[in-house]
């Protein structure tokens, strides 16, 4: 593919129900499809979907210069345990150093906790003799008799893939370079990862735990890469696959195969990166993105035109909560990752009282199929969605733009039934309550991301998308005293957009662990020599000269004996030290309310080196092409609040609201999504196409 | 009051998410392992009659604790608190529980009006006293065992108390570390200021108190209705400690739990151990803590964590036992003898609630102190806590390498603790065949071994369930018990539970955690889940077949044939042999 001649770029995000499609024209129009996703196999839906809407715009499938792919292969993997039989090797003595983990649980008082089972059982973690002390020397060396012993065992018990991880190699790579080489030797094709490669970080079980789970994923990313390049091939589509990673950047299929850790949160990392484009070209330099969609909302916040992230995350069966800081309910992932807060509340999201009486929402959800109640399809507990339809919310007859119907009556028994009845509340009441519980817990996710930093929402923009984030917006925005609302366009397939504004991005790391007084200006240019040289020849590998690369910096630094570090981005030029420490007091007071005058450690130094691909997204730009057939323009009784009659509410498409400030209440009504514009609230539309809301009255 | 059943909901996440947020800032500033990685430490919020109503998902154990300490401040200052005041405190006999857990309480105002507390309590590293990390137990007194803060105020209307915080940093071996954590407690309130004046002003002041009231009520009720299915009557149930160190005297806990008509508790704890010479007594409020969360881990899941549900608990406890000792008696080690109370409670509400009771765990967290000077002369404190495993409960097998579940702590890192001490570990990993047998069977239990890499060291070990083993419920067997020995030049001898030595360099610590107790008849187990767990390596075949009554063949799967011969030859055995136990 040269990237000349005229072309056609693709953005595809699997999802859980939907796989969303967008195509951009070599004339800079968006086009977007949905179409169901294909579990089996989830190129089929991939490639059917595109290449059936390549067909209806009449592009030839030659013409597409790159597909842009955020996908669910990672996650779903180890949430379906589907991984390779993976083995590991690790110094004697720490074997069960995965298994035991941190120890922490959850919940306090609940004696019925599951531990999840580690990825590796026991039988498979074996030992050998080496030990490297914690300043990197050799105590001792390494037994490559018991490697190979190893391995050969690992093979003969039908182990398809090997993670090694010894103690203190974060300092001292040798043993593990060692032992890679002594298995490459004697089994070629094994999938093989060492820690050294992964996270060269302190704390065994963080290191462990993520070279283990990039092992347990090389089988199945790469199983899926090549299915998906091989039915793309057969469609004539043979360009270049670029997988979204979980910190939001790009990484040429050929690193994803063998990193496939980095982009186990692939998924909903391309709407972040959206939003962020998208809040640049608005100057809504400092968003929070929120993102509601069938089963969780997820929660982000972006700062000065960029999306937070965290170095460490735990993937887990459940929805992450705001506590943060518990080790416990899942697999720890320590890959650089966009910071998102996620609660299990989303249309589809079950309500019910407990039984002390209290209204619940999710995190338990009908799914796609049954579905709402309101869906007909067999489920008869009350959802979020019913909620909203029993409001007059959403649209009482059809979705979707027609292409599912929706029966109003069965919506209001459940919430009867379950909600209503037992609260000794009316229908429309019940409804507002699980509208407000599910609001809450979603204002708690923004929280977490928010407050929890020391944030003050108030001072942010919210950028809402996803199927249901229109529907719930105001709501949120509200509890949280934010007045703005920002609705992009194709909020619907807003994750498939925002990929075609991401970067190719490649990140490297040192740990330092050094008191900055003691590091000269010296010491730190050399490590930085050595970050930019490694991060300039991967993207050099992908196609991207020094001509087309950026390199962003950070720092992460702590007082002396902390645990934990605050990351602060920095400039390459200049007297560094000055700056990151500078950054850092700065950072440390505005996050914690004091001043501490104990001496700062250096952590780690951490580059990301950006290859800036052609052709990006350009929100400013950005032209699009409504399906029609969406919105029907009509009126119909809407309540908006908790014992305020309902009223008589416009119902419009996107199209209908201009530049013009317009005031509620009003529905927009589009293919996939719906926005509330409730009585108290204006809108109007940018130049760009955003819906722009604001509220009066927040907190 | 007219309950919003809405406005309740989000109240109560508010005040649970705010104790959390606390409990985080706590762990990424603090500065000893004990906090920032073992997380020994707790946040909550009380109203401003200073009744508990959120607490963060940190130490269970604190939870009870609360309300005494908080009375104690209150008694002492009254409405003599200000905006700007932080109080601190840590005397066991003013409301704490040992002197390292230093107790913060910051009164938050808005309007001008007093609303809440936050409160956040710390286990330092060392507070002083007779030995490195305060928390030995073989002192005598509590004179010996470090500074002791009666309620004082560290701020006054936002202004440090100079003369406090010198005595503070003069008495205490690691200066930085205690006045890093107490930072990071006083950063940690700040932050549940922050939140709850948000609350307070989205909702209003009047209204948000009045809800906190409600969240009580609401928690009685709860912990009332279930109380009120439980069968009536009394239940009783004794576990022991092995000894407190000074002699080999075993240490009975004994309770009688009556279920009353009225859906209450009484807790009766007369017949335990008189006050104990060494470290192991646990003051009236540590003793309603543990009394307390033990009724709170059998109780459904939504019961919120605050005062409401202690009102349902009356506990009894004679003066001067080992549950309520009297002046001076010492009481650093007194976390030990709160998870036998914890044991002896589950052991107890076994009878009432069966289906929800696991057999005993590994009894409770060993601590290994180990302290020096370095050969810098610079000085060295570690406070490792070993966990743990869960006994075998109902429905499954007990859960190994995890927390105690009347603590939530978590490990110090290998990395970390070799990286800032002079130590090395040269094991951390899974104790085969020690747990307990059982259709469900108990957690194995961890081993951590330690090589001494200072020139000399001062080894304080805290262990138990040496003598005691931890018990089997409904026919399962006790635990493998706890062990400890140290290796030089190649030599191995063992070493008692509880121990203050001094040790050479090069000399390496071993000390194995006990393992659960059983659940249900040990002949009845899958042979499958027997069979995975000789695979894993975490029994032998002899364990399965001495235990189990499972053999295997020579293809190395189970020989069903022999292994039910095997089981109904044990079972009429033990049927014969019935009442020697097993």
């Amino acid at each position: 593919m040269t990237r000349d001649q005229p072309a056609v770029r693709v953005a595809v995000d699997v999802g859980g129900t939907f796989t969303d499609i967008v195509v951009m024209t070599a004339n800079g129009i968006l086009h977007e499809s949905k179409v169901s996703t294909t579990p089996d196999d989830p190129s089929r839906g991939v490639v059917e979907g595109l290449a059936s809407l390549l067909a209806e715009l009449g592009a030839a499938p030659g013409s597409v210069a790159e597909v842009l792919h955020g996908t669910t292969v990672g996650s779903n993997t180890i949430l379906q345990r589907t991984g390779a039989r993976t083995g590991l090797i690790t110094t004697r003595g720490f074997r069960d150093v995965l298994e035991i983990g941190r120890i922490r649980m959850p919940d306090m008082f609940d004696l019925t906790w599951d531990k999840p089972k580690p990825l590796v059982p026991r039988r498979h973690r074996l030992e050998v003799t080496e030990r490297i002390a914690a300043d990197g020397t050799v105590i001792h060396p390494l037994s490559e008799t018991d490697v190979t012993a190893a391995a050969e065992q690992l093979i003969a018990d039908g182990i398809e893939a090997i993670a090694i991880c010894f103690l203190n190699s974060y300092r001292n790579a040798a043993h593990e370079k060692k032992a890679e080489a002594l298995i490459n030797a004697r089994f070629p094709d094994l999938p093989v990862t060492a820690s050294y490669a992964v996270l060269p970080e302190m704390k065994e079980y963080e290191r462990t735990s993520t070279t283990v789970v990039n092992a347990y994923l090389l089988t199945a990313m790469r199983g899926y890469l090549r299915k998906l390049e091989g039915r793309l091939a057969e469609v004539g589509i043979v360009a270049p696959i670029l997988v979204m990673t979980s910190n939001g950047g790009m990484l040429a299929a050929r690193a994803a195969r063998d990193l496939p850790v980095m982009v186990v949160a692939s998924g909903p990392a391309g709407g972040v990166i959206g939003a962020a484009g998208l809040g640049r070209a608005r100057g809504d330099r400092d968003v929070i993105v929120f993102d509601m969609g069938g089963t969780t909302a997820k929660a982000v916040i972006i700062e000065d035109g960029r999306p937070s992230m965290t170095s460490e995350y735990e993937f887990r069966d459940g929805m992450s909560t705001s506590s943060r800081f518990i080790k416990a309910g899942g697999y720890m992932l320590k890959v650089p990752a966009i910071d998102i807060a996620e609660v299990g509340a989303g249309g589809g999201s079950l309500a019910g009282i407990d039984a002390g009486g209290l209204l619940k929402v999710g995190p338990e959800s009908a799914g796609a199929a049954p579905g709402p109640a309101c869906y007909g399809l067999g489920n008869t507990r009350p959802t979020v969605t019913d909620a909203n339809v029993v409001l007059g919310i959403l649209n009482p007859s059809a979705l979707a733009g027609g292409r599912l119907t929706i029966d109003r009556g069965l919506a209001e028994r459940a919430i009867k039934e379950h909600v209503a009845t037992p609260l000794g509340l009316s229908v429309e009441e019940a409804a507002h309550g699980i509208r407000a519980v599910a609001n809450a817990a979603m204002a708690r996710a923004i929280r977490a991301v928010t407050v929890e930093r020391g944030r003050d929402p108030r001072d942010l923009t919210l950028m809402a998308f996803g199927g249901n984030g229109g529907i719930h917006s105001v709501d949120v925005a509200r509890q949280l005293g934010v007045r703005t609302i920002i609705i992009p366009p194709l909020a619907g397939v807003f994750s498939a957009v925002g990929m075609l504004a991401a970067d190719i991005e490649h990140t490297a790391l040192v740990t330092v662990m050094r008191l900055l007084d003691d590091l000269s200006a010296q010491d730190l240019s050399t490590i930085m020599a050595r970050l930019s040289a490694e991060v300039a020849s991967r993207l050099a590998a992908d196609g991207y000269g020094a001509d087309r690369t950026e390199l962003v910096w950070q720092a992460e630094l702590r007082h002396e004996g902390q645990a934990t570090e605050l990351p602060v981005p920095f400039d390459a030029d200049g007297d560094v030290l000055a700056q990151i420490s500078e950054r850092f007091v700065e950072e440390y007071l505005k996050t914690y309310g004091y001043r501490d005058q104990t001496p700062l450690e250096l952590v780690k130094v951490t580059v990301t080196g950006r290859g800036l691909r052609e052709s990006r997204l350009d929100f400013k730009a950005m032209k699009i092409e409504t399906r029609t057939g969406a919105a029907r323009a009509g009126y119909r009784l809407v309540s908006f609040s908790r014992g305020v009659p309902a009223v008589e509410t416009a119902i419009v498409s996107r199209a209908a609201i201009g530049a013009a400030e317009r005031s509620g209440p009003l529905i927009i009504e589009e293919f996939d999504a719906t926005i509330v514009v409730p009585p108290d609230a204006t809108i109007s539309r940018d130049g760009m196409g955003n819906l722009v809301l604001k509220i009066e009255g927040s907190a | 009051m007219n309950v919003d059943p809405i406005t309740f909901a989000v109240i109560k996440s508010g005040l649970d998410s705010i104790a959390d947020d606390m409990a985080y800032t706590v762990v990424r500033i603090a500065r000893s392992e004990i906090v920032k990685d073992v997380m020994d430490f707790s946040a909550a919020l009380c109203a401003a009659d200073g009744q508990m109503v959120a607490q963060a998902k940190t130490i269970a154990q604190h939870l009870g604790a609360i309300p005494e300490a908080m009375q104690a401040v209150l008694d002492k200052y009254g409405d003599d608190l200000h905006d700007g005041d932080v109080v601190i405190m840590n005397d066991p006999y003013h409301g704490g529980m040992h002197l390292p857990d230093v107790f913060m309480f910051v009164p938050l105002f808005f309007e001008g009006k007093r609303r809440a507390f936050a409160v956040v309590i710390c286990h330092h590293t060392d507070v002083g006293g007779r030995v490195p990390g305060s928390n030995a137990s073989d002192s005598t007194e509590i004179y010996q065992e470090g500074l002791r803060i009666p309620p004082l105020k560290l701020y006054d209307r936002g202004k440090l108390n100079e003369t406090l915080e010198a005595l503070i940093k003069i008495n205490v071996r690691v200066p930085d570390r205690v006045w890093g954590d107490l930072s990071a407690q006083f950063a940690a309130a700040q932050v549940g200021k922050r939140g709850l004046i948000k609350l307070l002003q989205r909702y209003g002041a009047d209204e948000v108190e009045a809800y906190m009231q409600e969240l009580l009520d609401y928690a009685e009720r709860l912990t009332k209705a279930e109380i009120r299915q439980w069968p009536k009557g009394t239940y009783r149930f004794t576990d022991h400690i092995d000894n407190d160190g000074f002699s080999d005297k075993p240490i009975p806990i004994c309770v009688a739990i009556t279920v009353r008509d009225d859906g209450t508790l009484l807790v009766d704890y007369t017949g335990s151990s008189p006050q104990v010479k060494g470290a192991l007594n646990s003051t009236l409020s540590f003793t309603h803590s543990l009394t307390y969360l033990s009724v709170r881990c059998v109780l459904g899941r939504d019961v919120p964590n605050n005062v409401g549900v202690f009102r349902c608990i009356d506990v009894k406890a004679p003066e001067a036992s080992v549950l309520n000792p009297v002046m001076p008696g010492p009481c650093a080690a007194r976390a030990l003898t709160g998870y036998r109370v914890f044991d002896t409670m589950l052991g107890a509400l076994a009878q009432i609630v069966p289906d929800r009771v696991p057999a005993a765990g590994e009894g409770g967290n060993s601590v290994i102190c180990i302290s020096g000077l370095r050969a810098n002369r610079k000085p060295f404190i570690i406070v490792d806590m070993i966990c743990g495993a869960w006994g075998g409960r109902p429905d499954k097998d007990g859960l190994e390498a995890v927390t105690n579940a009347s603590q939530n702590l978590s490990n110090m890192p290998v990395e970390v603790m070799e990286a800032e001490h002079p130590v090395r570990v040269e094991e951390y990993a899974f104790v085969p065949d020690s747990c307990g047998a059982g259709h469900w069977r108990g957690g194995i239990g961890v081993r951590r071994a330690y090589r001494i890499l200072a020139p000399e060291a001062l080894l304080q070990m805290r262990t138990d369930r040496v003598l005691f083993r931890p018990y089997g419920l409904a026919g399962g067997e006790a635990g493998g018990p706890s062990r400890n020995a140290m290796v030089r030049n190649g030599e191995t001898r063992p070493l008692p539970g509880k121990i203050t030595m001094s040790v050479e360099e090069d000399t390496v610590i071993v000390h194995d955690q006990a393992g659960g107790g059983g659940f249900g008849d040990p002949l009845t187990r899958d042979a499958a889940l027997v069979l995975e767990d000789i695979h894993d390596g975490k029994i032998t075949p002899s364990y399965a077949r001495e235990r189990h009554g499972i053999v295997l063949g020579a293809n190395g799967l189970v020989d069903e044939a022999g292994s039910q011969s095997l089981r109904r030859a044990k079972t009429a055995a033990a049927r014969t042999g019935a009442g020697h136990g097993a």
